[in-house]
């Protein structure tokens, strides 16, 4: 049954209280592995926002009109990773033209974006969770920027790290998974705050 | 409807859906329409379709700028300053540019994308540089090492070149290598023999191109040639030339002395030429030099080896190539009209020739050299 | 662990035909990052390091080249050989390009035999990196060693 939820208030929820990456633990590995740069974090949480809001429009006209109708649920995972491929491919070219730094930058991770498991994930919430088309988008735009943050926080925090006496062991990816679990902690404190099925 | 035809339809609707989607977005979003490429202020206009790299866009145009690697960015050859606006300068090419050249907006073609009209400036002499299709006429060993290659030019069938320019021959996917590159040789046939192309070509351990020269080439074969390149050459004075050269350095020499002989060019000058090898088996065109300088008085042939072994009765000078330019510069070269050093070979070489030639009174602006850098 | 991009460009360019005929890792299956740390092992086992071996390296080249090409003595013990050609190679890591030349130098005492560029001696002072273990130009940690001593 489609929740009652205010499509602003579910943005916003899906940005601090359910944020994808730190209480969903999605998208986890372009989310470490770009972390090391603010500015392509920057550019590629945009892009993940970008193709989460595109994907969870498409993705659900596409569930209501095409395959709630016709009874064909057992192929939405693989329509949904169709709709993802196609979108991502789109965004690859227009940054490409946009920005070949920005492109360059991202190199695979670009393209990574099609696996990379938030957007999916968002895109089945919606679907169990039947949002209606306005909280659909709001839902994407809001985990996109909740990822967005989330990789934002993590650049900073690692600009730091790199620059203090970490122990020979822990440097790299060992303090980085230690400081993404304090910051879930952290995020756990929003948790409950609003109901957003 | 059955499921099992249902279930594909959808899926395959939905993927060609999305792809022809992507094909309008790609043709809008990479459709950069014409750009006017401008060369040197004006000289020279194109109109192109935007989108590519400049590099490929200009050979596409017939305007050749020198490339190693094909377009790749790997071997910084191809710069070009460019004078409007074309964004930022990628990471993938700072690594090659000098901060006077990042000043001047020096860039590399091969990197600069054409997305609107843009103004370049480029050396004067790569407007007559064109790409040949040649096949191979003759190959012969020299020495153990350097093989003499013979191209006849077919398309176009004649090059216009000055003695002391190079070409760079393009190397095809051959064995395990994937991809062309290119490589600069220095011609040592005649101007005069337009129709033909000759290089001396040694071979370099682990050389992408020589491997192939000496293991691959065969006589019938065809290859693309670009050129012509360079500024070495002889200059217009009455000035002696003293020319040093050893092994493959010798091309370009080969070339001017034949061609001053055939068009009686430079009619004032003298000319000596030192020629530098450990032993007999790494000299070549003795006889061809000894006959030259037999007929034609104005040339002078110097060769020396350095460690002659006592079984090859060598009769001619002995010692480093450097020694033996010394006591001639000093005792037996005619000063009476001044000298000019003209030097090609390697860095080391280069160096130590002008050393002996600077203190033997040559001023440095007076010597030139075609550095294999 | 996974490569960075930097790294697999790198690796991707040291392949055969992209920069030399042969490329930089012979047979060697291993990542850079492994090769590095086995040699830098070897190094410490031969008392020595990159940078001395790299110093020891541009010594032998720049005696070597007073013969103009041919074979030259240096110190009674080494004979080297520098032969050049037209043209540079890049470094497959992006930072410069570098003159081609081959310098072969023999062991007279020990009849040990290396051959290396001065993209060699870039790769092995900036990047530690001495090629695949089957590169017919891999400067050998301990075969270096040995020289040095």
């Amino acid at each position: 049954m489609t929740p009652l939820i205010n499509p602003v208030t579910l943005f916003f929820a899906s940005i601090f209280t359910s944020n994808i990456l730190l209480s969903n633990f999605l998208g986890m590995c372009s989310f470490i592995s770009i972390s090391k740069d603010w500015k392509s974090s920057f550019g590629l949480g945009m892009a993940v926002t970008v193709v989460m809001t595109i994907t969870a429009a498409i993705s659900w006209v596409v569930l209501f009109y095409v395959i709630t109708p016709l009874g064909l649920e057992y192929l939405s995972f693989i329509v949904f990773i169709v709709v993802i491929a196609a979108v991502v491919q789109i965004l690859e070219m227009v940054i490409d033209r946009a920005s070949p730094a920005l492109y360059l930058s991202l190199g695979i991770f670009l393209p990574l974006i099609t696996v990379n498991c938030a957007i999916l994930g968002a895109i089945l919430f919606l679907q169990i969770r039947s949002y209606n088309f306005l909280q659909s988008v709001a839902f994407g735009a809001g985990s996109g920027l909740g990822w967005w943050l989330a990789i934002m926080l993590l650049a900073a925090i690692r600009e730091r790290t790199e620059k203090s006496p970490v122990p020979a062991g822990l440097k790299g990816p060992g303090i980085t998974m230690i400081t993404i679990g304090f910051m879930a902690m952290a995020f756990i404190g929003f948790s409950g705050m609003i109901a957003v099925q | 409807m059955n499921p099992i035809i249902l279930g594909p339809l959808v899926v395959a609707g939905s993927a060609a859906l999305l792809a022809l989607v992507i094909s309008l977005v790609d043709s809008v979003v990479n459709n950069y329409g014409e750009v006017t490429i401008d060369i040197n202020h004006g000289k020279k206009l194109f109109k192109v379709n935007g989108g590519s790299a400049l590099l490929g866009t200009l050979a596409s145009q017939g305007l050749f700028v020198p490339s190693a690697c094909g377009g790749r960015g790997s071997c910084g050859a191809c710069k070009a300053r460019v004078l409007s606006d074309v964004g930022p300068v990628l990471p993938t090419e700072t690594p090659y540019l000098t901060p006077q050249e990042l000043a001047d907006n020096v860039r590399l073609s091969c990197q600069v994308k054409l997305k609107k009209d843009i103004a370049i400036e480029l050396p004067e002499e790569l407007f007559s540089v064109k790409k040949f299709k040649a096949t191979v006429e003759t190959i012969r060993d020299l020495t153990y090492d350097i093989k003499e290659m013979v191209f006849r030019l077919d398309d176009p069938e004649s090059i216009a070149f000055e003695s002391g320019q190079y070409v760079q021959i393009v190397v095809p996917a051959y064995g395990d290598i994937k991809e062309e590159v290119q490589r600069a040789y220095s011609m040592s046939s005649r101007p005069g023999d337009s129709g033909r192309v000759e290089l001396l070509v040694r071979l370099v351990p682990g050389g992408i191109a020589t491997t192939y020269v000496h293991k691959f080439l065969k006589e019938g074969d065809s290859m693309e040639l670009v050129g012509p390149f360079g500024e070495f050459r002889v200059h217009d004075t009455p000035t002696t030339m003293v020319c040093v050269a050893g092994g493959s350095g010798m091309a370009p020499f080969k070339s001017m002395f034949y061609d001053m002989r055939e068009r009686g060019t430079f009619p004032e000058k003298e000319i000596w030429y030192f020629f530098g090898a450990r032993t007999t088996r790494d000299m070549f065109y003795l006889d061809e030099l000894r006959q030259l300088e037999k007929e034609w008085p104005r040339f002078h042939f110097v060769p020396a080896l350095s460690e002659p072994k006592p079984e090859e009765n060598w009769t001619g000078d002995t010692g480093l190539i450097t020694d033996v330019l010394d006591r001639y510069i000093k005792d037996r070269v005619g000063k009476d009209k001044g000298l000019e050093g003209y030097l090609c070979g390697s860095p080391g070489m280069i160096n130590a020739c002008i050393a002996v030639m600077t203190n033997n009174g040559i001023d440095q602006s007076n010597i030139y050299f075609d550095k294999f850098a | 662990m996974k490569n960075t991009q930097a790294e697999r460009d790198a690796y991707d360019q040291m392949k055969p035909g992209i920069i030399t005929a042969q490329g930089f890792l012979g047979a060697d299956m291993r990542s850079l990052a492994d090769i590095v740390e086995a040699d830098m092992e070897s190094w410490r086992r031969g008392s020595t390091d990159p940078d001395t071996a790299a110093d020891f390296l541009e010594r032998l080249r720049d005696l070597g080249q007073k013969g103009l090409g041919e074979p030259t003595g240096v110190d009674g013990r080494w004979v080297v050989t520098v032969g050049d050609a037209r043209g540079v190679l890049p470094c497959p890591f992006h930072d410069g390009t570098f003159h081609k030349n081959s310098i072969e130098v023999v062991d007279e005492k020990n009849g040990s035999r290396v051959i290396y560029s001065d993209l060699s001696i870039h790769l092995l002072r900036a990047h530690r990196f001495c090629q695949g273990k089957d590169s017919p130009f891999r400067l050998d940690p301990k075969t270096i060693a040995a020289m040095m001593k």
